[in-house]
């Protein structure tokens, strides 16, 4: 795979790059710290011991509130896909929530919710939940009606049609959804970890943040790159197993 | 209609070019400084509408920031050449790393001047929250920490004797968010600005326990350069220090006399000093009146107090061990500087 | 069993696609339903298999299905409707799943259905793995394994090359000849209606109604020796000048429906 070996070699020489210009002063640590200090930035966090405890709380909050928004979702986008009733309600709401700013609910998601887990799950799930619903009414309608009216002149049950035939022909464009949802709720573990967490990947970037420590921000930013390269690669192996048929 | 319209951008093109002509007429110096839009930046808007730079031979541009991160940053930057904010430790990170250096006061928490309170929601009172002594094991919703709120609780702390780390320190980023969280219960305390407070008290969501300056004054915020303009241009650093002052002589001689027995009293040119700083802060004069802190009049800094805040971030483990509050603070600007440790 | 269609009409909105359809299917017959694309042919298809109301008229089924049959009246498609998630024999037990057979009869029916097919060797296959004419096969033996009373078949053939076309066929037509299942087939192909059909309906353009119903005498299996070329060359001529016109009219139109 030469190609995949290009993209190593090209964020390798990257880094190298940068630590160079760092080393001899073409850019100053102030405004970019080299990459062997937001090394070394983790390195204190892990000899902290507090690494694995930010990690394993976002890991929770990223869990329950991606399970929860996609839970909902995938409800949703069925009763979008196969009810015209669900469509005829679903839709206008869907449309109309969507593009909402999921951050600037947080001070209502904490007089509902408080500012325990539930509201930093609630946060996620908001952002899960809707591109989700949208992804699964689309993969539904892309679901050939030839099949759908293949399995109906076979006298399948309306139940088996959904399981059988609605459900795995969807599955490719729900999976597709679950990786814009998994980069979701990555990108919204910040917002929701703004309120009253005091661990968290989040958490730890917004404090470095409004304390102007680079390095342990860019530390912080490695991680949640890190979760998302294994969330990507855990997602690729899933969707090679389910659709091996493609 | 087209001529009147006309006129009216042909004046506005002339004044567009007066400013820059006359600036050079005069042989002013560009420079700029870094503010938010609040009262304790006053000395800044005093100071440019009054002309005193001008005459100090300057022409200095306000540029505006909305956080107090932001003005630091932005001085490190060398998009303004002068920050005028509140110290947190964000500042300190910076400063430690030889980017900025402090050299005047802004504003002081003083005794008799209510402009942040440490409010017990009315839950927490009913189970015994009954003084600011009463802290150690309460969650504390606070913006962020590193901010001055958070180093309002660790001036109490040192002064009742308990450990800091003892209250549960609850980042809620933003004043709105600390508002909904007190209404809701999810925090036994908070410290916040006195319209906040007020708001919260007149809402019954809680009661305000003391008031910061009362308890412990302290260095609220500063006037900083980068150590780069200090040493290349000093005299540039001088002149700005001047005007600046003189904005603050006002500041003070209008908002902050008090009478024989501590109570506030009008000062010098009040209405008309406050509608600058109204103007400037974007509020009607009677809000501002009620937040109007204290400025020394010669900008004057507790330099104990800034050695205190270094110290107490370290021990929090926001600011590096090695920041020292020496290489941070130039003396040399203003005379008789407070508190001065003898090292 | 029997189908028997009666004053069938059917619109789309203002479009008249049908027009008083009369036509009787009898049973052990492969009728063909020939005519210009755009004719209603499929439409009709739909109608006598149940999947479509028609606006006029009524279908009825005379006769009961064989015993065993477990989807009395069944379809082939054009474009095979596979499911490309499922097996070779995944495909074929769709059809049969549903019935609560005992495992063994769902297993022994599949079996039977591929091994008629020629698709023993590639029951574990996905339907991308296989060229069109062979996805046609499990087509037909997913319709197989249900043991029809009457096969509907809407252009099984249209959709592969040439010479795959004629190898189906000529399988499809051993298949045929050993049940001789009632069955309608549906194309524009002239060729294709000539060997399969006992009689061939002739529709015209839009709106369809009935132009000619030809029946070819000879028995199917004698259709390919060479002494009845003269006699298929004439009667393909005779079709040929039934449709030509409407074929021609019908390819300047654009396609809107």
């Amino acid at each position: 795979m030469p190609v995949r070996g290009a993209a190593l070699v090209a964020f390798v020489g990257l880094v190298a790059f940068w630590e160079f210009a760092v080393a001899r002063g073409y850019v100053s640590p102030i405004f970019l710290p080299a990459p062997s200090s937001v090394l070394l930035a983790l390195g204190e966090l892990w000899n902290a011991g507090t690494l694995w405890r930010h990690v394993s709380e976002s890991l929770v909050r990223l869990a329950g509130g991606w399970t929860v928004g996609t839970g909902c979702g995938l409800a949703a986008g069925f009763a979008i896909g196969v009810w015209s009733l669900g469509r005829a309600v679903g839709v206008p709401f869907v449309s109309a929530l969507f593009p909402i700013p999921k951050i600037s609910l947080l001070p209502l998601l904490i007089l509902w919710l408080g500012i325990g887990e539930a509201s930093k799950i609630a946060t996620i799930a908001l952002g899960v939940f809707f591109p989700t619903a949208i992804a699964t009414y689309a993969a539904i309608d892309a679901v050939p009606r030839n099949l759908i009216r293949m399995a109906q002149s076979f006298d399948l049950p309306a139940a088996d049609v959904l399981r059988k035939v609605v459900l795995p022909g969807a599955l490719p464009g729900i999976l597709a959804g679950f990786r814009i949802s998994t980069s979701i709720a990555l990108i919204l573990l910040v917002s929701a970890e703004m309120i009253g967490a005091q661990y968290g990947i989040g958490a730890f970037i917004l404090q470095a943040g409004n304390l102007m420590l680079t390095d342990q921000l860019l530390a912080g930013v490695l991680l949640i790159s890190i979760l998302g390269l294994a969330l990507g690669t855990a997602l690729t192996r899933i969707e090679r197993r389910l659709l091996r048929w493609r | 209609m087209i001529r009147i319209t006309r006129r009216a951008a042909l004046a506005g093109a002339v004044a567009g070019l007066a400013a820059p002509s006359l600036a050079r007429a005069q042989n002013l110096t560009k420079t700029s400084v870094g503010v938010l839009r609040l009262s304790s930046s006053g000395p800044v808007f005093i100071a440019a509408e009054r002309g005193y730079w001008r005459e100090a031979g300057l022409d200095v541009e306000l540029k505006y920031f909305t956080a107090a991160q932001q003005v630091p940053v932005a001085v490190t930057s060398g998009d303004a050449d002068f920050g005028v904010t509140g110290l947190t430790a964000a500042f300190f990170n910076l400063a430690g790393k030889g980017a900025l250096k402090i050299v005047a006061a802004q504003s002081r928490e003083e005794k008799g001047f209510e402009l942040n309170a440490y409010m017990a929601t009315n839950a927490a009172i009913e189970k015994g929250f009954r003084s600011i002594r009463d802290f150690p094991g309460k969650r504390l919703g606070i913006t962020t920490a590193g901010s001055t709120f958070h180093y309002a609780l660790g001036l109490i702390a040192r002064k009742y004797g308990f450990d800091p780390a003892s209250v549960t320190l609850v980042p809620l980023q933003t004043l709105p968010n600390m508002q909904a969280a007190f209404k809701g219960g999810q925090v036994d305390a908070v410290i916040v600005p006195v319209t906040l407070a007020r708001a919260l008290e007149a809402d019954k969501a809680g009661k305000i326990l003391a008031w910061v300056g009362d308890e412990t004054p302290w260095q609220l915020g500063a006037l900083f350069t980068s150590p780069r303009a200090i040493s290349e241009k000093r005299d540039l650093v001088e002149r700005f220090i001047r005007g600046y002052l003189r904005g603050a002589a006002d500041f003070n001689a209008a908002f902050n006399q008090r009478d024989a027995a501590g109570k506030e009293v009008r000062g010098t040119n009040f209405a008309e000093t406050i509608g600058v700083v109204a103007r400037a802060v974007q509020q009607s004069p009677e809000l501002v009146t009620i937040g109007l802190p204290f400025v020394d009049a010669q900008g004057r800094l507790d330099v104990g107090d800034i050695y205190n805040q270094i110290a107490f971030w370290q021990q929090a483990g926001l600011v590096a061990r090695d920041v020292n509050g020496k290489d941070i603070v130039d003396l040399s600007f203003v005379r008789g500087h407070m508190n001065v440790p003898r090292s | 069993m029997e189908l028997v269609c009666e004053g069938i009409s059917h619109r789309y909105g203002a479009l008249e696609v049908l027009d008083g359809i009369d036509l009787t299917v009898r049973a052990g017959e492969c009728l063909a339903l020939l005519g210009p694309s755009g004719c209603g042919k499929s439409t009709l298809l739909g109608i006598m298999g149940g999947i479509l109301k028609p606006s006029a008229g009524r279908v009825s089924v005379a006769g009961n299905p064989p015993a065993g049959s477990l989807n009395p009246i069944t379809y082939i498609f054009q474009d095979f409707a596979l499911l490309p998630w499922r097996t070779v024999e995944g495909n074929v037990a769709l059809a049969l799943e549903h019935r609560n057979l005992a495992a063994g009869e769902l297993r022994a029916r599949v079996g039977e259905a591929l091994a008629r097919t020629n698709l023993t060797e590639f029951s574990t296959a996905f339907p991308r793995q296989l060229s069109g004419g062979m996805r046609q096969r499990v087509g037909i033996a997913r319709a197989l394994a249900v043991d029809p009373a009457i096969l509907l078949m809407d252009e099984p053939l249209s959709a592969l090359d040439a010479q795959t076309r004629d190898l189906l066929m000529e399988d499809f037509l051993k298949l045929w000849l050993a049940t001789r299942t009632t069955s309608v087939y549906v194309t524009h192909n002239l060729h294709e209606a000539i060997r399969l059909a006992d009689r061939i309906c002739v529709l015209s353009r839009r709106p369809g109604r009935i132009k000619e119903i030809v029946a070819v005498d000879l028995p199917q299996a004698d259709r390919a020796m060479p002494v009845a070329a003269r006699a298929m060359a004439e009667l393909g001529e005779r079709l040929w000048d039934a449709i030509r016109a409407e074929a021609q009219v019908a390819e300047r139109e654009i396609a809107d429906g």
